[in-house]
């Protein structure tokens, strides 16, 4: 540890005012909704909090959990995430390698084309997406599956497709002596090589699928199948009819929880992720 | 190497495919349709009648979409200087030499990895508040009267105010991964030339930062452009013009809401196409700013 230098330490006391208020505020936000989230619906209005006169209401959360579904909705993101996380790294892994390995007949389009795939709005997909799914009959969560791997496949190719791009020839080199075939040398050698590339990669894809909500909105047609986003939206719009403030700020840190807490445990592999891939001047 | 022509061909055949369906055909389609009369956006192509540019003059003929229009405006300009300049601040306060730097990066950031309908919920139900609200408490403690916040009038920037808030961290992250590219000695000569901090900044970082202000423009353009959640949640039963976007508009038109009498796919896909037709301008434009005598270093 470094002595401090008060004189520095003043100098830089306006800086520590900015990130501190802002800081601050986000605190506050958040303690103040878990304080709600044990209180009941009059201490709520009271604004009596964080006094807890009438004890800390951790049936709030079994409300939430139970009669509001968020259980069905955490497990259906639970689902959701994961398959698609897992489904993705099947369809790029794959691709980024060959991709970053050999040049071949429209591997540059392909290349090309999964770049600008990143930046395409959904807006743009989403109608012929919808109308070809009732053509196919395809429609429910193996739908939302689909479409969220899909969706994925770009920004995950590329990712990759840059990881890739760092390795040595020479292992493959080596394996191709040892009479190694081409897919097992992808399989046990080049694949375990990128696994901090995957690590981080997935996180997104999961922090992204879990936080989706514009198709899952869409393509949800009953709350069975229905995410956290789009089941916290229901529950708050019939909040008017039930009045449950407790349970309803129980509901937010439930589907809060997941992502930040991933995020307490890896932020610095996920902040270096944020600007590491893409994003150069 | 030898060059495995079977191995590369069925590696990257899922790929290629998701591509194909999931972006290729689509956004075709999406633009074809455009030109054409589509009621259910189910209907085969089949049951399409040719309308030439007849669903955009109706979109831009919509008192609706013009209002949406407006507010995406707003939102891209008011919000973008206030979300760009507070993460500029953030960003500059962050490399300054402070401590607990990780801190305060992973904190401010910290927004954008939790799922923005908590984000919004946690805005609208407790800081715009009326009866308990942490605004209201604070103005009532300076010996003011409560406010509407979410009333008709200041719903608006309520809901601009609030996306700013969870979009500040990461504009933040890629200027300072910006700022932390430009070489310390530059800094250090300055300082020793007499060059005091706000000198500093407007002559040396600004100038570096070049590249990285225009990707964070383009971002920004993405992000207003496809607005729809925050609308979402502040008005989530019916579409009110205060937050009114143009992405809802084409929601309601396409998959219904409250005042369409009649879906209209093919106005839907119109809306779609001027959105992407303003991103590309806007980075066409960007581009064409942030061009010329780029800064070696």
């Amino acid at each position: 540890m470094n002595k401090i230098n008060w004189k520095k330490e003043a100098r830089l006391l306006p800086g520590y005012l900015i990130v501190g208020i802002w800081v601050l505020f986000t605190a506050v936000m958040l303690f103040w909704i878990l304080g709600a989230s044990l209180s009941t619906s009059r201490e709520i209005f009271s604004g009596q909090i964080f006094k807890f006169e009438s004890g800390f209401h951790f049936e709030n959360y079994a409300t939430a959990w139970k009669a509001q579904n968020v259980s069905v909705f955490f497990a259906n993101s639970l689902l959701y995430s994961v398959i698609s996380c897992v489904g993705v790294l099947a369809i790029s892994a794959p691709a980024a390698y060959v991709l970053s390995r050999w040049e071949f007949t429209g591997g540059k389009a392909l290349r090309i084309g999964l770049v600008i795939a990143m930046s395409v709005p959904v807006i743009m997909v989403i109608m012929p997406i919808y109308s070809l799914s009732v053509q196919w009959g395809i429609k429910g969560r193996v739908l939302l599956v689909i479409l969220y791997i899909m969706l994925r496949v770009p920004y995950t190719t590329i990712y990759l497709l840059d990881f890739f791009s760092t390795l040595s020839r020479t292992y493959e080199e080596a394996a191709y002596l040892d009479g190694c075939s081409g897919p097992k040398t992808f399989l046990k050698i080049m694949l375990p090589l990128v696994q901090p590339a995957i690590i981080t990669v997935t996180i997104f894809n999961f922090m992204s699928v879990w936080n989706e909500f514009f198709m899952a909105l869409i393509f949800t047609s009953s709350e069975s199948m229905a995410p956290v986003g789009v089941g916290l939206l229901n529950i708050i719009n019939s909040m008017k009819y039930t009045g449950q403030y407790g349970g309803m700020f129980a509901a937010v840190i439930i589907v809060f929880l997941p992502t930040f807490l991933l995020y307490i445990f890896m932020s610095e592999k996920i902040i270096a992720g944020v600007t590491g891939g893409g994003v150069k001047g | 190497m030898r060059k495995n022509k079977a191995m590369i061909f069925w590696f990257c055949m899922p790929a290629l495919l998701s591509l194909v369906l999931m972006f290729v055909y689509p956004v075709c389609r999406t633009v074809l349709m455009s030109f054409f009369r589509v009621e259910s956006v189910t209907a085969t192509m089949a049951d399409w009648s040719f309308f030439g540019f007849g669903n955009y003059s109706k979109i831009f003929g919509s008192t609706s979409f013009m209002i949406s229009m407006k507010n995406m405006l707003l939102i891209w300009i008011v919000g973008g200087v206030f979300t760009l300049a507070l993460a500029m601040l953030m960003a500059v306060t962050v490399t300054s030499g402070i401590r607990g730097k990780k801190f305060f990066r992973a904190a401010i950031y910290m927004p954008n990895i939790i799922s923005a309908v908590a984000l919004a919920t946690m805005w609208i139900q407790y800081i715009f508040n009326y009866d308990y609200g942490m605004l209201n408490t604070i103005v009532q403690f300076l010996g003011g009267d409560k406010i509407k916040w979410l009333g008709t009038d200041l719903k608006f920037w309520a809901m601009t105010g609030s996306f700013i808030f969870g979009s500040v961290g990461y504009y933040m992250l890629i200027y300072i991964s910006g700022i932390e590219g430009i070489p310390q000695d530059l800094y250090e000569a300055a300082t020793i030339d007499g060059a005091g901090k706000v000198h500093q900044f407007t002559h040396i970082t600004l100038p570096l930062l070049k590249g990285v202000l225009k990707t964070s423009v383009t971002f920004w353009s993405i992000n207003t452009t496809t607005f729809f959640l925050w609308t979402k949640m502040f008005s989530p039963i019916d579409t009110e013009s205060s937050t009114i976007v143009p992405v809802i508009y084409l929601y309601d038109m396409v998959f219904g809401g409250k005042g369409i009498t009649q879906r209209d796919a093919g106005a839907g896909a119109a809306v779609g196409v001027v959105l992407t037709l303003i991103i590309i301008a806007v980075y066409l434009v960007t581009e064409r700013l942030f061009k010329g005598n780029d800064l070696e270093y």
